[in-house]
């Protein structure tokens, strides 16, 4: 405990520069706008802006983006509350009571008490985050090449089944990203491998033009020509004050979303989505008056934003402590730690003190920050809406150009975002999820050198994956998930919590 | 033919690709794997998958439901990044992306000239300024060294 605020002293030393503390009030500004904006989610809006942290020093680069994801998960809620449409698919639940809210008269104390949730739910997440990730870092140390690669697949499987749609589908672009991954010079033997004479994709191909071309161009190629938004609401300043029995209805629901959403985070997959459906599920399970669900209860708005929020910082957990992301969004955060020269693992925390340490403390004032000015400035992050579309895709599409372009000077990186934008594309219309296919690229070669050095330990047995206690019980995870996922190809089932995601993912 | 026979038909066909591209690479022993083991795995466990799609993907959507309404315009947006690929470095970042924003807001969006102009040149020449001169992060100049 004492070696714990002793770092977390460190970490505020770290944070509490001037310069720290402008990189993390214009983070957590920009990531609201990102949030806010349709068609700019935060995994294109990190990727995006990854280039305009190069010239920082590592640890104001990390708030910086740090303060871009966590201020994208709040900005979400506020489309969700006064246009009921989500800024991102964890906002889906919001929309539901949120925007009931506005329809009363109400939008001001939905937002402040989405404000106020997503606080709370933020600051106890670090708290989590930060009594949580050593450990594991530690525990991690005794892991051996066959553990991370049954840690590895556990994550890609479970990942699969997470996330919405087809389990088979999902396995695919699951795969389709591992074999993304293998371009380029094998690190092992120095041979070329896909790359077709093409000296530039020696490197492989970059998480940031996958991540920006499939989540960032294939939105805009999707959406484009589409007819501008309807009418928003504009909240009044003195309108955010909620009254004392909103506040008194929404104090247990966002506490229980935030545990809730801390430990879903840590699952990989779509966890802060569906985190805030359980946590819809159960403020409403748990209501006395659960007819008014749907009508604009507070509830409602309290605790999925809080689980949300959590949920998003329970997802650094394991990125921080194993160098293991769990969705796109840390990948991409993985990636520019790595562009950086930063690589979290087990090691991280005990070799970078100061740079974990200050990027916990920089939650804290980051979650602070949001709520302080968030919610006087909600007028003018709702201007930003005003924009239409068909001014916004073009902009949006120059900062793919530049952001992608800038990461190495690479013009065929470039070529890789259009192409993984064209494919991404298609994907959609073919009804395929996305995201499988940015963690396969950035687990690809950590799953292959592990597993080749796996079996030259075991002489090519295969048997080594299933000897080590640790190693099988991620194996059983995986067959476990792999053997629901494929129950709806045996027996027809019904409508279920999947089924309920993918319609969340599909109606972002 | 359904959406999931047309995909499932597709990653068949890649992950045969796959295997056929991978014969260059020495597959080594199970005990020493070399560059092409992973990816030969992987490319039979997208066959497989494919397959699957193909067998059970009867029931899913005919592919003449999808929706193609915004088709023109990916095309022109995808048309605008090729170029930028290709002229960014030939024709220096401002000048390509005067061209790229002045064809989408233009053409594409039939936008007022005025606001065609103040748009086109506000973003190029401000980006360039925010990246370039503020950021330091370089980016590419024309011929003319614009």
């Amino acid at each position: 405990m004492d070696v714990t605020l002793q770092n977390l002293i460190l970490g505020f030393a770290t944070v509490f520069t001037p310069v720290n503390l402008f990189y993390s009030l214009i983070g957590c500004l920009i990531g609201t706008m990102v949030g806010v904006l349709p068609g700019v989610g935060p995994l294109a809006g990190i990727s995006m802006l990854l280039p305009t942290t190069f010239g920082l020093d590592p640890t104001s680069a990390i708030i910086l983006l740090a303060g871009i994801y966590y201020g994208a998960m709040y900005g979400g809620s506020t489309t969700s509350i006064l246009m009921r449409i989500p800024g991102e698919a964890a906002s889906v639940m919001t929309c539901i009571d949120g925007y009931a809210m506005s329809q009363k008269g109400r939008a001001g104390a939905a937002l402040a008490i989405s404000a106020i949730g997503s606080y709370v739910a933020g600051t106890l997440s670090v708290v989590g985050l930060m009594f949580l990730a050593p450990p594991l870092a530690r525990f991690a140390l005794g892991f051996g090449p066959p553990e991370y690669t049954s840690l590895l697949l556990c994550g890609l499987v479970v990942l699969s089944y997470m996330t919405g749609g087809s389990v088979v589908k999902n396995l695919a672009m699951v795969v389709l990203g591992l074999m993304f991954g293998m371009i380029g010079i094998d690190q092992m033997s120095g041979y070329f491998r896909f790359s077709y004479g093409l000296v530039a994709l020696g490197d492989g191909i970059g998480v940031v033009p996958v991540a920006v071309g499939l989540f960032g161009i294939s939105e805009i190629l999707a959406t484009a020509g589409s007819p501008d938004r309807k009418e928003i609401l504009k909240p009044k300043f003195r309108d955010l004050l909620p009254t004392r029995e909103e506040l008194r209805d929404s104090a247990k629901p966002i506490l229980r979303g935030t545990v809730l959403g801390f430990f879903i985070g840590i699952i990989p997959g779509s966890a802060h989505i569906i985190s805030t459906f359980v946590s819809y599920a159960m403020e409403r399970r748990l209501s006395k008056h659960p007819e008014r669900f749907g009508q604009g209860a507070i509830e409602g708005v309290a605790g999925p934003e809080s689980a949300n929020n959590a949920a998003s910082e329970g997802a650094l957990v394991p990125m921080l402590a194993l160098g293991v992301p769990t969705g796109p969004i840390p990948a991409v955060l993985l990636a520019a730690l790595m562009v950086h020269g930063i690589t979290p693992g087990p090691l991280f925390i005990k070799e970078q003190p100061a740079i974990f340490w200050g990027l916990i403390a920089s939650m804290y004032l980051g979650n602070l920050i949001l709520l302080l000015l968030n919610l006087p400035l909600v007028g003018i992050f709702v201007n930003f809406l005003r924009i239409p579309y068909r001014i916004l895709y073009p902009t949006i599409l120059l900062f793919c150009i530049v952001g992608v372009y800038a990461v190495n000077s690479s013009l065929v990186d470039v070529g890789i975002m259009a192409v993984m934008g064209l494919v991404g594309y298609l994907l959609r219309k073919l009804d395929f999820e996305i995201a499988p296919i940015v963690l396969g690229v950035v687990l690809a070669p950590i799953l292959e050198f592990s597993f080749r050095q796996a079996l030259a330990m075991s002489d090519g047995q295969y048997a080594i994956f299933f000897q080590r206690p640790i190693s099988v019980t991620f194996l059983g995870v995986a067959l476990l998930m792999i053997l629901l996922g494929l129950k709806p190809l045996i027996w027809r089932t019904g409508k279920d919590w999947r089924d309920r995601l993918t319609q969340a993912e599909k109606s972002n | 033919m359904t959406i999931d026979r047309v995909s499932g038909s597709a990653l068949l066909l890649l992950g045969l690709f796959v295997v056929w591209e991978r014969r260059v690479l020495p597959l080594g022993t199970h005990g020493q794997p070399g560059p092409g083991y992973l990816p030969l795995l992987l490319a039979i466990l997208l066959v497989l998958l494919g397959g699957l799609l193909v067998l059970r993907g009867g029931g899913a959507a005919p592919l003449r439901t999808v929706d193609w309404s915004e088709a023109p315009h990916a095309v022109a947006i995808l048309a605008c990044t090729v170029f930028a690929t290709a002229l960014l470095e030939r024709l220096g970042y401002r000048v390509t992306m005067v061209i790229v924003l002045g064809f989408l807001f233009g053409v594409m969006e039939r936008l007022r000239l005025w606001q065609v102009a103040a748009l086109t040149l506000g973003l190029s020449l401000g980006t360039f300024w925010l990246f370039d001169s503020f950021l330091r992060v370089p980016l590419p100049r024309g011929g003319w060294g614009f």
